[in-house]
């Protein structure tokens, strides 16, 4: 029982430290010097400790401090109490969905099963849709309760951009269901330990469909219409300022990651290695012992694991900085008329082969 | 007022339609579009986040503190008076750039020394009226006020700090060869 407390406990510090302390703190830094990068910019790089800037790594840091240090403002006429909460529900289901999502196998370490999911659930799939659209009342609410055109058209359009774009991304996960008959996601990612049995050999269709589909239900780039600067100012969260602002923000960050990872377990072999399984992996680390063993394969699984959701932030950020945005009618039109038909012929064809099989 | 509501016509958008099909797949396009970015991206990561130092970077961003621009010799920065070789100024004093000074920035008080020679006993130059024209350099006859390529420190908080004197004002000829040799080229071609 203890045993299980500890290790529950040491899983979601892990993943609370990787998420809000590594990841939602460095995309910003990611996403500026990136941007630069492929524009032949040079970036921030101002912000420095004694002289040294470590390429701008210092201003998450600035960020942080000027952040912490602004004025909360609240707009007169605005509802006071959802203007408060909207950036947290946002944020919230952000940071939820990660407990569901595997990033390592099962191992026998110490004489105790360790699990490296945190929560184990039956219906992990459905769990983490059931967040993804509640992450869409934040951004309803915030449009909403600011007592502003701008916000309120940036929230309609959120609003209706994210329940199109979920109904795509349900049908998409369909596919992926039917082949691996199951809602499990660390066993999804269990069954990928052969590299050909990976989601995007099975259901290649349905990984470039889901991909865009999380992209639209992030609101980034090419489907940036809910906040369109050049549209609506800053869309739903115009009139929001300091740590409130910066939820969103880290809201959407935390969904990258969020996205990146559905896409590995689901489509990229979850902690596998190609052509690696994890009985193999224990095989090599023999030399240390049956616990040293399985804590190095611990190790490698979570390195591979997080190095395929780099990877996704990574192309992620790529697109974003690439595509210009589509307009409001093209979105719907993308995701209602394009997406939506090919979601549904993919499962028939889907269905067709398991059968054939 | 403007046009009559019955003549305006609504704008024809024109749609693209020579876009073949394989572009209108959309998809090979952003793929497309997506290894011209990454080529960007890795060419600058390597040649410009793990840059060797020495090597010439590929990003031409100068940082402006640390680096400055090479200005040409033709930039007219701050006017500044040229030195002898023993410390004094080339001006005579001859009033000259006084006159045709259109922002009237300069102000000379001339002086004859024992040897019968003029000098500026002052010579003010107010750079809150200055314009950068260069006129006072082209009408010089003894090529002792040049435009340099100075052009920091020409904010000030106080617009009395503005004010330069004959000793703020003094350079030394190395440092503003290249503007001479430049105006001898330029106006060696006009006839006075």
């Amino acid at each position: 029982m203890a045993a299980n407390l500890i290790e529950s406990i040491v899983k979601i510090l892990f993943i609370f430290s990787v998420n809000i302390g590594f990841f939602s703190p460095i995309l910003g830094w990611v996403e500026r010097k990136q941007s630069a990068l492929m524009q032949d910019r040079v970036g921030a790089n101002r912000a420095d400790v004694c002289g040294f800037t470590l390429i701008g790594l210092f201003h998450p840091i600035a960020d942080a401090i000027k952040v912490l240090t602004k004025e909360d403002f609240i707009p007169e006429g605005a509802d006071r109490l959802f203007h408060t909460i909207a950036p947290f529900i946002s944020l919230t289901p952000a940071i939820i969905t990660f407990a569901v999502i595997p990033f390592g196998g099962q191992y026998e370490l110490f004489g105790h099963h360790v699990n490296l999911i945190i929560a184990d659930l039956d219906v992990g799939i459905l769990f983490v849709f059931a967040f993804a659209s509640l992450a869409s009342f934040g951004s309803v609410l915030a449009g909403w309760s600011s007592n502003n055109n701008w916000s309120f058209l940036g929230g309609l359009r959120a609003s209706a951009q994210m329940l199109s774009y979920e109904v795509v991304m349900g049908l998409n996960i369909i596919g992926v269901i039917m082949v691996y008959g199951t809602l499990r996601l660390s066993q999804i990612g269990a069954m990928q330990a052969d590299f050909f049995n990976w989601g995007i050999f099975l259901q290649p269709v349905g990984f470039v469909l889901f991909f865009t589909c999380a992209i639209a239900e992030n609101k980034r780039a090419p489907f940036d219409v809910a906040e369109a600067e050049s549209e609506l100012v800053a869309g739903y969260f115009t009139e929001y300022s300091g740590m409130k602002f910066v939820m969103f923000w880290m809201g959407e960050f935390l969904e990258i990651v969020t996205i990146g990872a559905l896409v590995t377990t689901m489509f990229f072999g979850a902690w596998h290695l190609p052509f690696v399984s994890d009985q193999m992996l224990l095989n090599y680390f023999r030399f240390a012992g049956p616990n040293g063993a399985a804590s190095l394969a611990i190790v490698v699984n979570i390195i591979t694991f997080f190095s395929k959701v780099i990877f996704f932030i990574w192309l992620q950020m790529t697109i974003r900085w690439t595509l210009p945005r589509f307009r409001y009618d093209q979105v719907m039109r993308l995701g209602w008329k394009m997406f939506l038909p090919i979601a549904l012929i993919n499962i028939f064809i889907t269905g067709v082969v398991i059968l054939a099989k | 007022m403007g046009i009559p509501i019955g003549k305006l016509k609504p704008k024809k958008v024109r749609k693209n339609i020579d876009l073949t099909l394989w572009e209108r797949l959309y998809i090979f396009e952003i793929i497309r579009g997506m290894t011209v970015t990454t080529k960007h991206f890795m060419a600058n990561l390597v040649g410009f986040v793990l840059h060797a130092k020495g090597k010439k970077r590929n990003i031409i961003t100068v940082y402006y503190p640390e680096e400055k621009v090479e200005l040409p010799p033709a930039y007219r920065g701050r006017p500044v008076l040229v030195m002898r070789e023993n410390g004094k100024e080339r001006c005579v004093a001859c009033g000259l750039c006084e006159k045709i000074c259109p922002a009237s920035a300069i102000s000379i008080i001339a002086e004859e020394n024992e040897n019968g020679d003029r000098y500026p006993a002052s010579y003010l130059l107010d750079m809150s009226r200055c314009v950068f024209c260069g006129f006072c350099e082209e009408v010089c006859p003894k090529e002792a006020i040049v435009m340099s390529s100075e052009y920091e420190g020409l904010a000030k908080r106080d617009r009395n700090d503005l004010l330069c004197t004959k000793e703020m004002l003094l350079r030394t000829e190395n440092s503003v060869k290249g503007r001479i040799e430049y105006i001898r080229r330029i106006y060696a071609k006009c006839n006075y």
